[in-house]
């Protein structure tokens, strides 16, 4: 951040006095200083404290003791390769770019459907937020509750002849959690399309008008170009939420979760709170966070966070 | 002042009101109320009985309070991983609640981390001595009598219900002893969508009980010195059983693979099951409140493992693991002596009828147990309570249990669809054994 500053006041040929009093063009930094303590106490050392707990052996045993728990080096990121993390790992990643690839149609469609006035718009916005509002237990009891063997859901479908089957145990609890994320995370998309359509300028449907452009073309050429920026960022934003989903899984198909379901934050909750390794766990979650990192790194490199302006300029 | 020195004591200002702040959130502490002591104790919060419970803390601290003029600040948890986190982040910390209502179960891993307060006979004298308690109820406290951490506070002992008009409709006379009679009189039940047996599959706590049960019955208590036993015929015998209710003796609802205890009690309660499989004392509320009332009793587990009409010679006479609560006081206390005149206060008769009463979990204090055992359906749960026997104790058992009811969670795809292979059976035991292995391995 700094850099940046220096470069863009450089470029403006404006002469910088470090330190000698407060002008106008020098970025008061010091006021970064309340952000940045919060950030070391509650992420830099945490996340320090997490590194360093990875390399040694803790668990109940030494727990008392951490300080002085031996050190083992990569011991646990091999035991945690050895074990199911990489199925896990499957397992989310997986998850949370199909959950991902899912709402955007639902939420592109919806913003688009509500983007003109109509009676009852303001209802209809308020309602498509709903689950996006609820929190993620209240949405993973209520499903867990309606998919229940005999709930709801299968009695519904059995009148209509179908058998549903069990949708918190065995294979197919790997879809049933992908359709409540689904349901409980279009809205985000819808939002993100919803402000990306807000910057869309008045005169440019104007222009496509008096250019008689049908609807189809216009929503594909002139509409959609200005989405692509707020909807591209949002599916990132959604993958790492979906990624890290902990709740969700948890209350839909408890602990020990059906191995279709053992996404990354599960099995790094059962290492550290049930079986106790929380040496072993801390190198499952450092893996988990350079899975997250690696394309949130990539996409910020090439996005910039420019939405607005990469928005406009197509 | 220069614009650098004024912005580094902005900066300092900054980071002192944060640390201020921060501190701020952490508060508490043991200071007010009564002689400037309070209490901090932490037990596992009623959700059958809230009222009740809350009327109890408040009738204990009272009188803690006339007693001793401390006050008792009563934090409740909600599961038993709560509970464990709040140990972890207190053991690390070396700060939080001074007592703990511990899980019987929970109690080897607890002991495991150190924390808290080994009883010598100065502390057993503290709380009244240990004559005061069930026998059995101490079998969990330690690893060995001269280890000590545990202190029997409640004893929730399993047992079935059963349905003495549906039992009497097939011409049972009395409820099974054995496990393989358990089957037979749940097929004579089993007929116009009424079963014989209510299990509760997708529970995540009740699978490992009937197979540590039906185990130890047979001579494997689960854990050999450093070997964990789960590729064991009688493990595996164990298993086949509880699965066959479903699939190959079908004396169970199949809805039942969706439920967890507390809907097979509710279904049970309905009146159209003849047992219950798995409950305690903590029911028979429930049961009183379903279309069951005055038609149930509670009767021992069976003891007999399955395929036996008697129990092998190393069979263990086991009607029930050694369950309910014991309370630890934290080495870290400030108020040892404190807490330990409270614990002594839940472990006096009075106390330990009073909490009974209030949410039905049998006492630990042999007098108070004593006194119940003319009480009408309770007969089989104390007996339960007398005969119950500890599970190992081991660091390593959260992952043992754990192993077991993997296998069970895993393999409700094959119960739903009706069959349970030998093989897949097998493969999931071979999992287990070695999650649980492993850890046994680590145990310390």
């Amino acid at each position: 951040m700094a850099d940046e500053g220096a470069t863009t006041l450089r470029g403006t040929g404006t002469t910088t006095r470090r330190g000698k009093g407060v002008t106008e063009q020098q970025r008061p930094l010091w006021l970064l200083t309340p952000g940045g303590l919060l950030m070391i106490v509650i992420i830099i050392i945490p996340l320090l404290l997490a590194c360093y707990i990875a390399l040694i052996d803790l668990d109940q045993y030494t727990l008392r003791r951490w300080l002085d728990a031996p050190f083992v080096g990569l011991d646990n990121f091999v035991e945690a390769f050895r074990s199911s993390l990489p199925h896990s790992m499957w397992i989310s990643v997986s998850f949370a770019v199909i959950s991902t690839i899912a709402t955007v149609p639902f939420g592109v469609a919806a913003a688009i459907a509500t983007q003109n006035t109509f009676r009852g718009r303001g209802l209809v916005r308020a309602i498509f937020l709903i689950p996006y509002v609820l929190p993620s237990f209240v949405v993973a009891t209520v499903w867990r509750t309606m998919l229940q063997p005999d709930g709801i859901v299968n009695t519904l479908l059995s009148k209509a002849g179908v058998d549903g089957g069990l949708w918190l145990s065995g294979p197919k609890s790997y879809w049933t959690l992908i359709l409540v994320e689904i349901w409980a995370a279009w809205p985000f998309i819808y939002l993100m399309a919803l402000a990306g359509l807000q910057s869309v300028d008045g005169e440019v449907h104007e222009a496509s008008a008096i250019d008689g452009a049908d609807w189809w073309p216009k929503l594909t050429q002139v509409i959609l170009p200005y989405l692509r920026g707020p909807v591209l960022l949002a599916c990132l934003l959604a993958t790492l939420s979906h990624i890290n989903n902990f709740s969700l899984p948890f209350v839909l198909f408890g602990a020990p979760a059906p191995d279709s379901v053992n996404v990354m934050p599960m099995l790094v909750y059962v290492t550290s709170f049930q079986s106790l390794r929380f040496g072993l766990s801390a190198a499952m979650a450092i893996v988990s966070l350079l899975i997250i990192a690696i394309p949130l790194f990539a996409y910020l490199r090439a996005l910039r966070l420019d939405v607005h302006e990469d928005g406009a300029k197509r | 002042m220069s614009y650098r020195k004024m912005r580094a004591l902005t900066a300092l200002g900054g980071a002192a009101a944060l640390i201020v702040a921060l501190g701020a959130c952490g508060g508490g502490g043991d200071d007010g109320g009564g002689d400037g002591k309070t209490l901090n104790v932490l037990i596992g919060a009623n959700t059958q009985y809230p009222k009740e419970f809350q009327a109890w803390q408040t009738s204990i601290s009272d009188k803690f309070k006339a007693q001793t003029g401390a006050t008792v600040k009563f934090e409740t948890f909600a599961s038993a991983n709560d509970e464990l986190t709040k140990i972890q982040t207190s053991v690390v910390s070396g700060s939080g609640p001074d007592v703990y209502a511990v899980g019987t179960t929970l109690t080897p891993t607890a002991y495991s981390t150190g924390a808290f307060v080994k009883l010598g006979d100065a502390e057993w004298q503290k709380i009244g001595g240990k004559e005061k308690f069930v026998p059995a109820t101490l079998g969990i406290s330690g690893p060995d009598d001269s280890n000590q951490v545990g202190v029997p506070w409640v004893s929730r002992p399993f047992v079935m219900a059963y349905n003495t008009e549906l039992l009497k409709a097939a011409g049972i006379a009395e409820p099974a002893t054995t496990w393989d009679e358990l089957g037979q009189q749940a097929k004579q039940m089993t007929k116009d969508g009424q079963y014989g047996l209510a299990v509760a599959y997708k529970d995540n706590f009740d699978p490992w009980k009937f197979v540590w049960g039906m185990s130890v019955q047979a001579g494997n208590p689960l854990v050999d010195g450093k070997t964990v036993k789960l590729q064991d015929p009688a493990v595996r015998k164990a298993f086949q059983t509880y699965f066959g209710w479903l699939t190959t003796d079908k004396v169970v609802d199949p809805a039942s693979i969706g439920w967890s205890n507390s809907q097979a009690i509710a279904e049970f309660a309905k009146g159209r099951t003849g047992y219950v499989a798995l409950t305690s004392a903590t029911g028979a509320k429930a049961l009183d409140e379903g279309a069951v009332k005055d038609k149930w009793s509670f009767a021992l587990l069976p003891t007999v493992p399955p395929g036996a009409t008697t129990r092998p010679a190393n069979g263990v006479d086991a009607a029930s693991i050694l369950s309910g609560d014991n309370v630890l006081v934290a080495d870290y206390s400030d108020h040892k002596d404190l807490a330990f005149q409270f614990v002594k206060l839940i472990t006096d008769q009075e106390a330990q009828l009073e909490y009974y009463k209030a949410v039905g979990n049998l006492p630990a204090n042999a007098a108070a147990l004593q006194s119940l055992q003319s009480e009408e359906k309770l007969g089989p749960v104390a007996e339960a309570a007398q005969k119950s026997v500890a599970t190992p104790f081991t660091g390593a058992w959260a992952d043992i249990q754990l192993a077991m009811t993997n296998v069970v969670v895993q393999t409700i795809p094959d119960l739903s669809a009706g069959a349970v292979s030998d093989a897949k059976l097998d493969e999931r035991l071979a999992t287990a054994q070695k999650a649980a292995q492993s850890s046994l391995d680590r145990a310390k």
